[in-house]
């Protein structure tokens, strides 16, 4: 017989694990890393700071790094006390005194350097008390969970006025300020080059259909033609996707392997796979099968086939896992078997997503069939590069009509059927 | 012999470590109409749970006419279920199937898989989901989509589920909460002619007492995992009352 628990229900929930502890300083302490790196970034602007070099790595000499070090350490600890402490937020902990989150400035301040004898020598004061740590102990203040209910007659400040909100602001604004730099926008060559495509502008507008039906003699192909090829891949990759994904998701839905410890590695691995598979784009797919089996509308299929099942297999493991478990309670209590179970309760709720996904993913292999064509895939992508290599304007202008008019009525068909069935 | 002996059954969730039934015994006769009442969390479901193993218990055993439920393998387990039905607070029924497709799947223990996998149930199924349907009153709604049904007629359904088992123990998990105080009252009637003219031992948990003292034989209540009452549903005043539900509590009927 199993040894009897304590009679409380759960284990101390006051006490936060050391782990958590650690982790949410060493979070803090990052991100003032990552502020000091922008600053370093921004200020070499306005005079030289430090080296940063063309792929942004910094270099400093020797001795600024134990400022940088201890500069950091010491905001980080700042943060914490004063309650700007992101680490401690995201990890779900807040610092309170008794109850409550505001506690007054000089017992946060009494917390701050308290910190350096219990955090700073290695945090021996956390080590050798780990329900009350040092710094906790002198400040009277401790770290607990949110959303631990707080004493307070007022209402809370919006979560933009809190120290880890104007933090986690100043991050966020620091962040697009350093992307705007290294994606290097440039808002001028915007505007001023706008004229610069014209011949493209010009041809895009003048759309050339001299080949919507007729063959060009050059490709032996039409424009009509190649986009019922693209239509017919995309169907294709489609329904035989689905013919795999479909058994699979069973594989890749946790609620229905999580049944013992092989159920589980065969859910890991079948959703790797999928992971895998779906982070590598249908054009790489392309470029392997066009050697494989040779160029042409054949290859891109594939490419698509394999890119749908994983896709798919995502999208529909996620759905078995979001389905009422009641019913498969229920079917399970009458006696099934798990067949039984999968064919009468899961399967049923699972079905009108099902489709509604499967639409989705051929609209989607239909755009993405014009892709896979740039390396050999075959269909209407074939005419857009040939034309386009051509520098032949009016006839790309006539490709994305059809491509838009193709995608468009795809689109409008799959919706109204998802409306219909879902 | 007793129909149903549950002895020093213990249930700990590990997740949350939260000990859901600390060792509770107790037999049940053929034909008793059991009423279990307590709080929301006082153990209730996962007791009748751990009776068909839909929920795992952590020690302890069942024991139903003599066969150790709790020791048996997984395919011995069908077996055994598809004597016990079970109804549920939330009717769970498969609500984008027919109200047939619902009320047949009570007899998937019965049938062979293969056969089910296609769809295809003996014909004299098909002649008791109607009888089945007919006893609940709703035969006309045999073709319509579970999730047409109000919650009383869905109830229904998940009693006809049920009848199509055709069994010998009846677990019932707050049949009727979900439900207002008339439909409660059709519910439990049906429950209870399931009781008196099959034979079928109804073990039946209830929120409120004025249900449990009208429809039970016997009552036992549970508080945090433990059984704190064992008894007849009139023997409980308003002393025991407070014991079970708590000191501020106040009883509130349904008629």
């Amino acid at each position: 017989m199993a040894k009897r628990p304590k009679r409380s229900r759960s284990a101390d929930p006051s006490l936060i694990p050391l782990g958590k502890r650690l982790l949410s300083f060493f979070l803090d302490w990052a991100i003032w890393g990552y502020i000091a790196y922008g600053a370093v970034y921004f200020l070499n602007y306005y005079w030289y700071v430090a080296h940063i070099d063309w792929y942004g790595r910094l270099t400093l000499p020797d001795w600024a790094w134990p400022v940088v070090v201890v500069s950091t350490l010491e905001l980080a600890l700042l943060c914490r006390a004063f309650g700007h402490s992101l680490g401690t937020r995201l990890l779900g902990l807040i610092l309170a005194e008794d109850g409550h989150y505001s506690p007054s400035w000089g017992k946060r301040f009494r917390y701050f350097w308290a910190s350096h004898i219990s955090i700073v020598p290695l945090g021996l004061g956390v080590w050798a008390s780990p329900k009350r740590p040092w710094h906790e102990r002198l400040s009277g203040l401790q770290l607990v969970r949110l959303p631990e209910p707080e004493v307070r007659t007022t209402p809370p400040p919006r979560w933009y006025a809190t120290g880890w909100g104007m933090m986690a602001l100043f991050l966020f604004g620091l962040t697009m300020a350093l992307g705007w730099h290294i994606t290097g926008v440039h808002l001028k060559a915007l505007v001023s080059g706008v004229g610069k495509p014209v011949r493209l502008w010009r041809g895009l507008v003048r759309p050339d259909f001299s080949y919507l039906i007729e063959l060009d003699p050059w490709l032996n192909d039409s424009i009509v033609g190649a986009l019922i090829e693209s239509v017919f891949m995309a169907l294709l990759a489609t329904v035989f996707g689905v013919a795999f994904a479909f058994p699979l998701s069973f594989l890749g839905a946790r609620n229905i392997m999580a049944t013992g410890p092989i159920g589980l590695l065969i859910y890991g691995l079948t959703r790797g796979i999928f992971n895998i598979f779906r982070s590598i784009e249908s054009i790489l797919w392309a470029l392997i099968f066009a050697i494989w089996v040779g160029w042409g509308p054949f290859a891109g299929t594939l490419a698509l086939f394999l890119h749908t099942i994983a896709a798919l297999g995502k999208l529909y493991s996620e759905q078995i896992e979001h389905i009422d478990p009641g019913p498969v309670e229920a079917v399970t209590a009458t006696g099934a078997s798990r067949l039984e179970v999968m064919r009468y309760a899961v399967i049923p709720q699972i079905i009108p997503p099902y489709l509604a996904f499967t639409l989705y993913r051929w609209d989607i292999n239909v755009r993405m069939a014009t892709v896979v064509a740039l390396v050999g895939g075959g269909g209407i992508g074939r005419l857009f590069f040939y034309y386009q290599n051509q520098l032949d304007w009016p006839k790309v202008g006539a490709v994305i009509v059809g491509i838009a008019l193709i995608v468009w009525a795809l689109d409008y068909i799959s919706g109204r059927v998802r409306e219909k069935i879902v | 012999m007793p129909h149903l002996i549950v002895d020093r059954l213990t249930k700990i969730y590990e997740r949350g470590k939260v000990l859901a039934l600390d060792d509770v015994s107790f037999t049940v006769e053929k034909g008793e109409f059991l009423v279990l009442i307590g709080l929301s969390g006082s153990g209730k479901s996962t007791l009748l749970r751990c009776i068909n193993r839909l929920v795992e218990p952590t020690s302890g055993r069942v024991i139903l006419d003599g066969t150790e439920i709790t020791a048996l393998s997984p395919r011995e387990l069908r077996r055994v279920r598809r004597k016990i039905g079970m109804i549920f607070q939330q009717f769970n029924l498969v609500k984008r199937s027919t109200v047939l497709a619902n009320v047949l799947a009570g007899r998937l223990g019965y049938v062979p898989t293969p056969r089910t996998l296609l769809g295809k149930f003996p014909k004299e199924d098909l002649e008791r989901a109607k009888r089945a349907l007919e006893r609940v009153g709703l035969l006309e709604k045999m073709f319509v989509r579970a999730d047409q049904l109000s919650g009383g007629q869905q109830q229904r359904v998940g009693i006809a589920r049920a009848l199509m088992q055709e069994p010998d123990l009846l677990l019932a998990d707050e049949p009727v909460s979900a439900l207002d105080p008339a439909t409660s009252h059709s519910i439990l009637q049906y429950l209870e002619q399931m009781n008196r003219e099959d034979g079928v031992t109804v073990l039946c948990a209830l929120h409120f007492l004025s249900l449990a003292r009208r429809y039970g034989s016997r009552l036992i209540a549970l508080k945090d995992g433990r059984i704190v009452f064992e008894g007849l549903p009139a023997e409980i005043d308003n002393v025991k009352f407070k014991e079970i539900y708590g000191e501020e509590a106040e009883e509130v009927e349904v008629r």
